[in-house]
């Protein structure tokens, strides 16, 4: 394939816009950039500074402080007092005390830090192999249809949680399913799914899997897409398989999309809760079992429990603090190892 | 190197043909696991409540209509959509500008403030926003933007970027030097390098964070929910609340309305995917 | 100078959020809700309202799940509605206590309209009313005359014979119950709590639980929970899967002969036009006094900080008067009962036959909603546990005992 060819499908349009470099026409064949030289290039001499590059950022950075960063980060501090409006006291470290040793709400936070990270790990193991799989596939140079199927992979993204879980509930309704599906020879599936603690965390994480493959899928192939040609085809002649190919020259080379999907889908995960409270409901039935760090947050801390649905904000934040802490110690790490900054 | 010569092309034809039918077979059989949910979803969306209990698997015969003509009838359904559109478009052209703006200054502005703003960008993503709701609630009765589009489009700006930045950060990053050095040198200025250079080469980074941030902002029930009471403001999904009753719920209608309402998504999502076709990913591939 | 313009654009942005004016034209109420289900109807009695007083109120419900959260959140930040549907008993109690609701002890329609066991439900420690009565509900058990009739099987009149209907139906492959457990609600507001004025008995021996007097692993409750042991033998295949709302699907397509239900379900089986219902008390065991709980459901409240207190009040006093009751009774959707003195008409009749069932029985609401609602997730998951056969009822009323104890504890603190 030729370098115009493939800029044109890029949407970059080589001729009227950057006729100058002719860098350009690498760099529109989705190479990689090989050339250590060519980073430590980026920092010459020519960089004004931040005074300059602070312009660029002010629009984001006033937006976001004024409706995210301020908002939340005065909220954190009311991990450090009791009661909602009216009734507010500092208390300082008393809701931590309670998040930790409370017979009961302790029990109820690791019970749900333990299941998040169950959750998580579908997503991480299931979901992101699997997205890399389809992207491997979806971006193999003699694939066809592959806009068909990566459309398909999509869908489920685009359906509300609420309709998603919903569906499954049915889907795996023992009364309403059950009959059709016995008809069909499938009675093993006929279960009490959602309402079984051994079945239902698993059950509820695949769901979750099954609707955002689509966002990883899209990642890797975004990425699967910059490996260089020449680079494969050099693999090729050095009679690589697929495996080897995949392993060791196109992993290595997506590995910062790997840890930017790492992070995203620690994070995520780790204030997951509609599909727990499409599924089977804000306590995480049966037992607790699907009981989230984001579905205990909610309960805690926004919803207040059924029937009386009294917030404690104090133990919302509380909890939010405590899961921020370890996320932090979670994704400084990750980022220092796959995206190899300064 | 001279490739026509030296490439085996009838045997690396034969492999990669051989390679791709599995590819298909698993690819296939995902359709099929996607499509089964959907399936339950369409056909019940044109089925009474007790035709969707009595076999959920069932064809629609005959085909209920009800579903779909109340939900296009009953309330302002067009106007829903043109305000979860309306709101979805200016959230996510605002993300791409502003993070984009910001992912430029951050790939080049070296030193430990960058770094600091950079990593204040990652704080929105380790939170729950749904923690800071009171907040936010005080500042749009401050602003005045109760009832407003404007409230809960500020809000998904806000959400959207902190991933906007982060992504977009580590693709320009990725942009190799000498483009800048090529252009500078050329006498372009910067704001027309990020214009004319950088934003045409991180399109797929764009469609990218576009995407990931498209479900939400148009899924997102909350942020309505407490900001919008107004008839003419309801979004699309606050309006399937209406569906929704205490102890029950019409899912047959749910379903027909979010038939619909996945459809703009789809559109929005196919012509944002367009942008990465083959596109370049240079954060993600730098050496 | 993409940098310029995006400032513009930014500072655009900033200006759009400029304000428009609110003409204000004539006083316009609004009324907050969880009953989303009802919206049409109620629209219909504000509509009236404003006929006979000029003052015009939109009705805006929100999500029924939501409704505790973001009315909260509403008014925390003084952007609640005027009017608003009161939850009753602690969560109601929480907002006025806060200092979110009007009170109305100058509405004096409420003293003479509303038994004092009706305004109990909205009364603060100090004696105050901060919502007007508004609807009741019954928990019962709906039965398919047609299966029922197709296998010879009479009306239980004692819980043994309703057992025995049970291993009935079960012995002919039918299955009895269309309950299930996913929900985490219905097992223990429906069922249990339906069951308990059975065993326990009315308001006055409820009260001497509340005073310490009487421990909650007794022998009425000990009983209770057996018999609540026995009766979840019966409950259908995959039960622990299965939600609430899954009930009057099964229930209405004739897959199972009963369902213990609200009486505010009574309304869906209009969908079912092959369902021949009926209706009957659960059933106390042989020997105990009937009881049947008939549970204060909603209230109407005021917003204290509404921009219009006379208007909010003129309202809540019509609400109050045996005229508004019955508009309001004209309006409320099948299963709601209104709580004033007054003989209000009703439509629906089997409504009307459910209503019956309160006849020459021990009436009382929910058992735990006065001063026990701390344990109510205790009693769910203990209730959970015996339907699964994983704890016994002995074992559960020593956990409701100590759970009793502990919240004593600490109201006496």
């Amino acid at each position: 394939m030729s370098p115009k060819q493939t800029g044109q499908r890029l949407g970059v349009h080589p001729a009227p816009q950057v006729p100058a470099y002719p860098a350009s026409g690498r760099i529109m064949k989705g190479s990689v950039n090989l050339q250590p030289s060519l980073r430590a290039r980026n920092r010459h001499s020519l960089n004004p500074g931040g005074g300059y590059w602070f312009w660029y950022l002010l629009p984001a950075l006033l937006v976001y402080i004024l409706f995210m960063a301020y908002p939340m980060l005065d909220s954190v501090r009311l991990s450090l007092y009791a009661g909602t409006t009216g009734t507010r006291q500092y208390v300082g470290l008393a809701n931590y005390t309670r998040l930790f040793t409370d017979p009961v709400v302790s029990t109820r936070f690791w019970g749900a830090f333990k299941n998040t990270w169950v959750f998580f790990a579908y997503h991480m193991l299931v979901q992101n192999v699997l997205g890399m799989l389809f992207a491997v596939i979806l971006t193999s140079r003699t694939m066809k249809g592959r806009k068909i199927y990566q459309t398909i992979i999509f869908i489920p993204c685009t359906i509300a949680v609420m309709v998603s879980g919903y569906l499954f509930r049915l889907l795996l309704n023992p009364q309403f399913a059950g009959p059709s599906l016995r008809a069909m020879g499938l009675s093993a599936l006929v279960r009490p799914w959602l309402g079984d603690p051994r079945t239902a965390l698993n059950v509820v994480s695949l769901v979750s899997v099954w609707q955002w493959v689509g966002i990883p899928t899209m990642m890797f192939v975004a990425g699967l897409q910059g490996v260089s040609e020449d680079l494969l085809e050099a693999a090729d002649i050095e009679g690589c398989n697929a495996w080897q190919t995949f392993w060791h020259i196109k992993f290595p080379l997506i590995l910062p999309v790997v840890g930017m999907i790492a992070i995203l889908t620690f994070v995520s995960n780790f204030n997951a809760f509609d599909v727990v409270y499409a599924m089977t409901g804000p306590n995480g039935p049966p037992n607790y079992a699907t009981d989230l760090i984001g579905s205990l947050f909610y309960r805690y801390g926004v919803a207040g429990e059924h029937p009386i649905g009294i917030p404690e904000p104090g133990v919302g934040a509380a909890i939010s603090t405590s899961v921020f802490v370890m996320l932090l110690a979670g994704v400084l790490p990750t980022l220092r190892a796959t995206q190899g900054r300064d | 190197m001279d490739r026509t010569k030296v490439k085996p092309r009838k045997t690396r034809s034969l492999r990669l043909a051989r390679m791709n039918l599995p590819g298909h077979l698993l690819m296939l059989v995902w359709a099929v696991v996607v499509l089964l949910p959907v399936y339950l979803l369409v056909v019940n969306a044109l089925k009474t409540r007790m035709g969707m209990y009595a076999d959920p698997f069932a064809l629609p015969l005959p085909l209920v209509w009800d579903n779909f003509r109340a939900i296009i009838n009953q309330g302002n359904f067009f106007m829903y959509f043109a305000n979860s559109l309306m709101v979805v478009v200016v959230s996510l052209g605002a993300i791409l500008m502003l993070g984009s703006l910001a992912g430029y200054g951050l790939a080049h502005w070296r030193g430990k403030l960058a770094r600091g703003l950079y990593f204040f960008f990652m704080i929105g993503m380790m939170l729950p926003i749904k923690i800071a709701t009171i907040r936010l609630m005080e500042l749009m009765k401050l602003l005045g933007l109760f009832n407003q589009l404007w409230s809960i489009i500020l809000v998904y700006i806000a959400m959207g970027l902190p991933i906007a930045v982060f992504v977009l950060t580590e693709f320009i990053r990725g942009l190799p030097g000498d483009l800048y050095e090529a252009a500078h040198i050329d006498g372009a200025r910067r704001s027309k390098i990020y214009y004319s250079i950088v934003l045409p080469l991180i399109k797929p980074a764009l469609a990218t964070v576009g995407i990931y941030n498209l479900v939400p902002i148009w899924n997102d029930l909350w942020f309505p929910l407490i900001f919008i009471t107004q008839e003419d403001k309801k979004t699309v999904l606050l309006a399937v609340t209406r569906l929704q009753g205490q102890y029950t719920t019409d899912w047959p209608k749910v379903f027909a309305l979010l038939t619909l309402s996945a459809l703009p998504v789809i559109l929005l999502y196919l012509s944002m995917s367009r942008q990465f076709v083959a596109g370049l990913t240079a954060g993600a591939v730098k050496g | 100078m993409k940098k310029l313009t995006a400032l513009l654009l930014a500072a655009l942005m900033l200006a759009t959020l400029v304000p428009g004016l609110v003409q204000a034209e004539g006083v316009k109420l609004t009324m907050g809700s969880w009953r989303s289900d009802d919206t049409a109807q109620v629209q219909a009695l504000l509509d009236k309202y404003k006929e006979l007083t000029g003052v015009e109120i939109t009705f805006q419900p929100t999500v029924p799940a939501q409704y505790n959260a973001t009315l909260r959140l509403q008014l925390d930040n003084g952007t609640g509605p005027d009017l608003m549907y009161s939850r009753t008993f602690a969560a109601s109690k929480e907002l006025y206590d806060a200092g979110f609701l009007l009170p109305l002890n100058d509405i004096a329609a409420l003293k003479d309209n509303f038994s004092a066991a009706s305004l109990e439900a909205f009364m603060a420690d100090d004696g105050t009313i901060y919502a007007v009565p508004y609807a009741a509900v019954s928990q019962i058990v709906y039965y398919n005359k047609a299966i029922f009739a197709e296998n010879n099987l009479e009306v239980p009149t004692t819980f043994e014979e309703l057992l025995n209907v049970a291993q009935a139906l079960k012995d002919k492959g039918i299955e009895p119950l269309a309950n299930g457990i996913a929900s985490n609600w219905d097992i223990l507001e429906c069922v249990f709590l339906g069951m308990l004025p059975n065993y326990v008995g009315g308001a006055e021996e409820r009260a001497l639980y509340e005073a310490g007097e009487r421990k909650m692993n007794d022998e009425a409750f000990v009983k209770a929970l057996t018999d609540f042991a026995a009766l979840s033998k019966y409950l259908p295949e995959g039960f622990e899967a299965l939600a609430n709302e899954d009930g009057p699907g099964m229930f209405g397509m004739g897959r199972a002969a009963m369902f213990i239900d609200g009486s505010w379900t009574v309304g869906m089986f209009d969908e079912y036009p092959d369902l021949d219902l009926g209706v009957f008390a659960i059933p106390a065991p042989e020997g105990h006094t009937p009881g049947l709980c008939f549970h204060s459901d909603m209230g109407m409240a005021g917003n204290a900080a509404t921009q219009h207190p006379e208007e909010v009040k003129a309202f809540l006093a019509w609400f109050a008067s045996v005229e508004g009751a019955q508009e309001a009774a004209n309006l409320l959707p099948a299963g709601f009962y209104p709580m004033i003195n007054a003989p209000v008409e009703l439509s629906g009749e089997m409504a009307m036959t459910i209503l019956g069932l309160n006849e020459g029985k021990v009436l009382d609401y929910r058992f735990i909603w006065k001063d026990f609602l701390g344990m109510y997730t205790v009693m769910v998951d203990n209730l959970n546990a015996i339907a699964r056969g994983e704890t016994t009822p002995e074992a559960a009323a020593e956990a409701f005992a100590a759970a009793q104890e502990e919240i004593l504890a600490a109201k006496a603190e």
